[in-house]
C-alpha cells in the first residue's frame, strides 16, 4: 500500500494528464521509489490508484529499461558505456567497480549498498565518461572520482 | 458513393470502409495477421501492405480508408518481396514445431508462410527460448510461438473488458503475459484463444488429442448454461466433444463465449453419467432395464392416482431441458395424470418476477434484445453482477460504457468496476429505501407520463425525500443526486434486474420500485436468468397456473382451447408450486413426485428440510444425467440424454427461440421420450417421433409459438414473440412491504460465480479447476472483527444447517454478509437458507437468513 504522501503525489500527477494511462510512467516511478523496486504489489497499487488494469501497468513498466524489475541495492549506479564514454575509458571504470566494490554489471553488492546498471547514452558525450547514482548526475569520471563519489552514498 | 479500383476491378462502396474491407467485399484476398474483424485496427504485422497509385510507399490495407478514385494493387512483385521479408522476420523466433503444435492445420502463420513465405531463412542466430507455461489450469501459453500481433490483448481489453493480459518487455523479448506471469486469474472467457492466430495461447482441455482436420463433425448448437443462449460450435472427434468454439455473426454472442460456454462442456463425456435405469430394491438402487423401470413407474403412478387422486402427484420440470421435454412433461401431468401440480425452479425468482412485471407492462416486458444494451445511454444494475450471471449480457453493458453510456449500480458490482460506474451502496437491507428515494426524486424531476394508471397510483404513494434516503441508506445526497441526474437525462436507458432484489423480504415491492423507475425514465427491462431454458420452461406451461404459451389457466376460453387440442377435460384448479409440493410431501398429502432434470434437494432452500419431506413420498421418480442428491433418494432413476446428444429448442431470456442440435451420439432416451414411454404404458399414446414433431404440436396449441417451424428458426434463431401483448394489464398490482434494517449480525448471501452454474458445472473439470472449492466470502471488516485470516476454516451456521468452509477475504463483499456459492456437493449455500416465501412473488427470501461464523481451524 502507498503512503498517504505517495497517494497525494500520484493524484497530483494524474491531474496533469488527460487520461489515466498517460500518467502511468511518472506514477510507476513513485511506486518504484515507495516499494524499492517494481514488485507485483507496486503495480497493483498503481493500478488501483489510477484505475488502469494491472496487466497493462506491468506491460508499460517492463517496456522501459530504467525501471527496476528486480530488487536492487540502496543506490543504483548507472554507467554509460556507449561510444564516447567507451573511448574515454568507461570500460576501465566497469573493471574498477568490479575490483574495488565487487560490483558486476547487472549485479548488486553483497551488502546491498550498490547495484550497477550499464546504461545507454545519457547525452553527456562532451563530458564523458558519465554516470547516474540514483538521480544524481556525474561526469568526467576517473577511477579516483568514482571512489570519492560512491563514498558519499551509504 | 466511393469507387475504388483494386487489381483492375472497380468496386463501389456504400459507406467508407478500409481498403482491406473493400477488397474482401469484392472477394479479393489480402493476407493479414494482426487484423481481426472484431478488434480495433492495429496495422502492426505489415502483411497487408498494398500498392496505391500516387502514394510513395506501400500502405497497410487494414488501416487505410478507401478513397474515391483510389487505384490499388495487392499482388505485385514488390509486395510479394515485402511479405516474404515480413514472414522471414517472424520466423526468426517462431519455432518450427508444427508437427506437435495443436494449431497446425489452422495456424494463420503456417498458411501464410506456405503461400507467401520464403523457403529458407537467412538468420543464423538462435531462436529465443521461453518455457511453455502450464501454470494455468485451462490455458497454456507458448510464448516462443507468439508473433506479438496483440490480437489477444486487444480482445481481452477492448472486447471482453478484462484486461488480464498485456505485452511485456520490448522488441525481440516482447510476449504476452497475464499479470501474475503464470496463472491467468482472469474471467477465463477464452476469447484470447479464439483470437490467437498461432499456437501461442491454447486451451488445455483435450490438448494433444486431436488435429484440427480430424474434427470432421461440427455442430452448431446453443449453450446449456445461462439464459443468454449463446450459439456455440461443438467440434467432435470419435463422438467426443474436443472443443467448443464461437462463431462470428451468430445472434447474441457474435463470436464470443464465456468460461462456462467454452470450458464447461466436458460433463457430457463424464464417467459419472448415468447409464442404465435404476430401481430401488430393499433400499438400494439397482440396475434395471428400460422396460422394467418404465413399467414400474407407469404402474405405481396409476395406482397412486386411483388410490389418492390426481392431486397426490406432482411434477418438477427443468429449466435445463428443452421446450419439447417440458411441453411433453406438462402435457403428461395434465392430460394423463390429471393435475396442474407442475412447476420448476424458475419459481425461485424468474417466473414470479416476470409475471409481476408483465402484469404491469404486458407480456413481453422483459423480452428485450441483449445486443440492444450496447446502444443504451444509461444502464441501471440492481440485484446482481450481470457479468457473472449472464456474462455475454455483461459484455454488452461494458461495451455500452465504452461508448460513453453511464453505468449505474445499486451496490458494488464487481464486473463493471473498471467502467467508472456511479455506485450507490446501501447498507444491508436498505436497498428498498434507496429505490424509494430514487423513485421519489425521479417523479419530482420527470413527472408522471400518464399511461399506466395502476402503476401511477402506486407511485403516488411512494415518498422518501433525499435527506431521509441518504440517512437511511448510508449514501450521500450528492451521490444520490448525480445518480438520479444520470438516469433522468438518459434517452435510451435500460434496467437490469438480478435475483438478489427479487429473493428479498420486500421482493415484490422492490420490483414495483424498479418498475416505477423503468416507467418514469422509459427504460427497457432485462431480467437476468441463470438457466438456459428458464424462460422456456415457463412458456411451455410448466407452472401450476399457466398453460403453454404462458396462457393463464384461470381463463376458461384458453382452457377450452387446450382441451380441444388435447381432447381431454383439463383440471381447473391451479396446482401446487414447487414449494407447495415440498410442504405437501411433508404433510403427507403428496404421494408421488416426478422430477425431470432437476435437483430439488440441492437447488431449493433448506436442503435437509426438502430431503426429509421427500423421504415421506411413496414414489419419487428422477430423470437426470448424473446421480444427484435427489436421484440418490429416488425409487426409480432414469438416465437421460444430455444437451449435446439430442435436438430441441431453448427459449432465451429475450424470448428468442433457438435450436439445439445433436453433437454426439449416445444410447438412451431424451427426457421427453422417457415421459412419452411412461404415458404410453399408462394407456395414453403420445405420437411423437422427434422433437420437431413435438414442436409442431406446440405451434398448433400455443399462441406464443403460432406458425413457427424449425426451418424458420434455423434460418436466424428466431425471436418469436411478435410484440403483441397476449395478456393485458390486470390493473391490480399487489405488493408486500417490509421494514428495513435489523441491525447487527451476519446474513447469508448466495454467490453466483462466473465459473459455475448449479450442479452441471461440478462435472466439468475445466471449470472445477478454475474455481475448485466452496469458500465463505467475507469482507475485510467482517474478517478483522472476528480475527479471521484468509484460509481459516470456519463453521457457518444458520437455523437449518451448518457448513465448514475456508474463509476467503473479498473486497467486493458487503460487511455483514457471508457469501457462499450453491454449486459444490454437500456445501451449498441453499442448505443454510430457511425456506420463507415472499407472499406475492412466492419466491424464497434469501437475504434474511441470519448466520454465525466461528473459527474451527486453519
Amino acid at each position: 500500500m502507498f503512503s498517504e504522501a505517495a497517494v497525494r503525489e500520484i493524484q497530483e500527477i494524474r491531474a496533469k494528464y488527460p487520461t489515466a494511462r498517460a500518467a502511468l510512467l511518472p506514477a510507476i516511478y513513485v511506486a518504484q521509489r515507495e516499494f524499492g523496486w517494481l514488485t507485483p504489489e507496486a503495480y497493483e497499487a498503481v493500478s488501483d490508484l489510477l484505475g488502469v488494469p494491472k496487466a497493462i501497468a506491468r506491460g508499460v513498466g517492463t517496456f522501459y529499461a530504467m525501471y527496476k524489475q528486480k530488487p536492487m541495492g540502496r543506490h543504483v549506479v548507472q554507467l554509460c558505456t556507449n561510444v564516447s564514454c567507451m573511448i574515454l575509458g568507461a570500460e576501465r571504470l566497469v573493471d574498477f567497480l568490479k575490483s574495488r566494490f565487487g560490483l558486476e554489471p547487472g549485479g548488486t553488492t553483497p551488502d546491498g549498498r550498490f547495484s550497477l546498471v550499464i546504461m545507454e547514452c545519457i547525452g553527456a558525450c562532451g563530458t564523458a565518461p558519465a554516470m547516474l547514482v540514483n538521480d544524481d548526475f556525474y561526469e568526467n569520471l576517473t577511477e579516483k572520482s568514482i571512489e570519492d563519489i560512491l563514498g558519499k552514498y551509504d | 458513393m466511393i469507387t475504388v479500383t483494386i487489381n483492375g476491378k472497380e468496386i463501389r462502396l456504400e459507406k467508407p470502409v478500409t481498403v482491406l474491407e473493400a477488397a474482401r467485399s469484392a472477394g479479393i484476398k489480402i493476407p493479414t495477421l494482426c487484423y481481426h474483424e472484431q478488434l480495433e485496427k492495429y496495422g502492426g504485422c505489415r502483411l497487408c501492405l498494398v500498392e496505391v497509385e500516387k502514394m510513395p510507399r506501400l500502405q497497410t490495407a487494414c488501416t487505410l480508408m478507401a478513397a474515391d478514385g483510389m487505384v490499388v494493387r495487392t499482388e505485385t512483385e514488390a509486395i510479394a518481396d515485402v511479405r516474404r521479408g515480413v514472414l522471414e522476420f517472424l520466423l526468426i523466433n517462431h519455432p518450427l514445431d508444427c508437427p506437435y503444435c495443436d494449431k497446425a492445420g489452422e495456424c494463420e502463420l503456417q498458411d501464410l508462410v506456405e503461400k507467401y513465405g520464403p523457403t529458407t531463412g537467412r538468420f543464423k542466430e538462435k531462436k529465443r527460448k521461453v518455457p511453455e507455461s502450464l501454470e494455468d489450469p485451462v490455458l497454456v501459453r507458448n510464448m516462443e510461438r507468439c508473433v506479438v500481433c496483440t490480437r489477444c490483448v486487444r480482445m481481452c481489453e477492448g472486447v471482453q473488458g478484462a484486461a488480464a493480459i498485456g505485452v511485456i518487455n520490448r522488441g525481440g523479448h516482447s510476449h504476452i503475459e497475464p499479470f501474475s506471469g503464470g496463472r491467468f486469474d482472469c474471467e477465463y472467457c477464452g476469447n484470447c484463444v479464439s483470437a490467437c492466430p498461432v499456437g501461442a495461447i491454447m486451451s488445455r482441455l483435450h490438448r494433444h488429442s486431436y488435429r484440427p482436420w480430424q474434427l470432421v463433425s461440427e455442430t452448431v448448437t446453443i449453450c446449456p448454461y445461462c439464459g443468454v443462449g449463446c450459439t456455440l460450435v461443438a467440434q467432435v472427434r470419435d463422438d467426443v466433444i474436443k472443443r467448443v468454439v464461437p462463431r462470428i455473426g451468430t445472434p447474441v454472442n457474435n463470436g464470443l463465449l464465456c468460461s462456462r460456454g467454452r470450458f464447461g462442456y466436458e460433463f457430457v463425456g463424464s464417467k459419472e453419467r448415468l447409464i442404465t435405469p435404476l430401481i430401488k430394491k430393499n433400499g438400494v438402487l439397482e440396475q434395471s432395464t428400460w422396460e422394467e423401470a418404465i413399467g414400474f413407474v407407469a404402474r405405481r403412478l396409476g395406482e397412486i392416482k386411483s388410490k389418492f387422486g390426481s392431486d397426490a402427484i406432482a411434477g418438477i420440470a427443468s429449466p435445463r431441458c428443452t421446450n419439447e421435454d417440458n411441453y411433453v412433461f406438462q402435457k403428461f401431468m395434465r392430460v394423463v395424470l390429471g393435475t396442474n401440480n407442475i412447476d420448476s425452479t424458475a419459481r425461485t425468482g424468474y417466473a414470479g418476477a416476470q409475471a409481476f412485471l408483465e402484469n404491469i407492462f404486458g407480456q413481453g416486458a422483459t423480452a428485450n434484445l441483449i445486443p440492444g444494451l450496447v446502444n443504451a445511454d444509461a444502464v441501471l444494475i440492481a440485484g446482481g453482477d450481470p457479468t457473472a450471471v449472464n456474462p455475454i449480457l455483461g459484455l454488452q453493458i461494458r461495451s455500452c460504457a465504452r461508448k460513453g453510456g453511464n453505468i449505474l449500480t445499486i451496490g458494488h458490482v464487481k464486473g463493471v468496476r473498471h467502467y467508472s460506474p456511479t455506485e450507490l451502496k446501501p447498507g444491508i437491507h436498505a436497498e428498498t429505501a434507496l429505490l424509494e428515494g430514487i423513485v421519489t426524486a425521479l417523479r419530482e424531476r420527470k413527472g408522471l407520463p400518464g399511461s399506466i394508471q395502476a402503476l401511477e397510483s402506486k407511485i403516488k404513494e411512494i415518498h422518501r425525500p433525499a435527506d431521509d434516503t441518504a440517512r437511511t441508506c448510508g449514501v450521500t445526497e450528492k451521490a444520490l443526486a448525480s445518480f438520479v441526474e444520470a438516469l433522468s437525462t438518459a434517452s435510451t436507458p435500460a434496467v437490469v434486474i438480478g435475483k438478489e432484489v427479487i429473493q428479498s423480504a420486500g421482493g415484490s415491492y422492490n420490483l414495483l420500485l424498479l418498475s416505477a423507475i423503468s416507467y418514469l425514465v422509459n427504460a427497457r427491462i432485462h431480467l437476468l436468468s441463470e438457466r438456459a431454458n428458464e424462460q422456456g420452461v415457463v412458456d411451455m406451461g410448466c407452472a401450476p397456473d399457466l398453460l403453454p404459451g404462458s396462457r393463464p389457466l384461470s381463463y376458461v376460453e384458453f382452457r377450452r382451447r387446450y382441451e380441444a387440442a388435447w381432447k381431454v377435460p383439463l383440471p381447473e384448479k391451479p396446482g401446487m408450486t414447487i414449494f407447495d409440493m415440498i410442504d405437501a410431501a411433508k404433510a403427507g398429502s403428496l404421494r408421488a413426485l416426478y422430477v425431470m432434470g432437476e435437483n430439488p434437494v440441492f437447488n431449493l432452500p433448506n436442503a435437509k428440510g426438502v430431503e426429509a419431506a421427500l423421504r415421506g413420498l411413496e414414489l419419487l421418480v428422477v430423470q437426470d444425467i448424473f446421480m444427484t442428491e435427489t436421484a440418490r433418494m429416488a425409487d426409480v432413476v432414469f438416465p437421460a440424454l444430455s444437451w449435446a446428444e439430442r435436438e430441441g429448442t431453448f427459449t432465451n431470456m429475450e424470448r428468442r427461440l433457438q435450436i439445439l442440435r445433436k453433437a454426439v451420439n449416445r444410447e438412451g432416451m431424451e427426457d421427453w421420450r422417457i415421459v412419452a414411454e411412461i404415458s404410453g404404458n399408462m394407456g395414453v399414446k403420445m405420437h411423437f417421433s422427434s422433437a420437431e414433431d413435438i414442436f409442431a404440436e406446440i405451434t398448433r396449441v400455443s399462441p406464443l409459438h403460432r406458425d413457427l417451424s424449425y426451418e424458420e428458426i434455423a434460418k436466424s434463431g428466431i425471436y418469436p414473440y411478435k410484440g403483441e401483448p397476449l395478456r393485458g394489464v390486470t390493473g391490480d398490482i399487489k405488493i408486500e412491504k417490509t421494514t428495513a434494517g435489523d441491525g447487527g449480525g451476519l446474513f447469508l448471501g448466495v454467490e453466483r460465480p462466473l465459473f459455475h452454474s448449479g450442479t452441471l458445472s461440478r462435472r466439468a473439470p475445466g471449470l472445477v479447476k478454475i474455481y475448485e472449492t466452496a469458500v465463505a466470502r467475507i469482507s475485510p471488516a467482517t474478517a478483522a472483527a472476528r480475527s479471521l485470516k484468509e484460509g481459516d476454516v470456519v463453521r457457518v451456521s444458520s437455523a437449518v444447517g451448518s457448513l465448514e468452509l475456508p474463509v476467503a477475504i473479498d473486497l467486493s463483499v458487503r460487511d455483514a454478509v457471508v457469501m457462499i456459492t450453491n454449486n459444490f456437493e454437500g456445501r451449498g449455500a441453499l442448505s443454510l437458507m430457511e425456506l420463507v416465501l415472499e407472499p406475492i412473488l412466492r419466491a424464497p427470501i434469501a437475504d434474511k437468513t441470519a448466520v454465525t461464523i466461528e473459527k474451527v481451524g486453519r
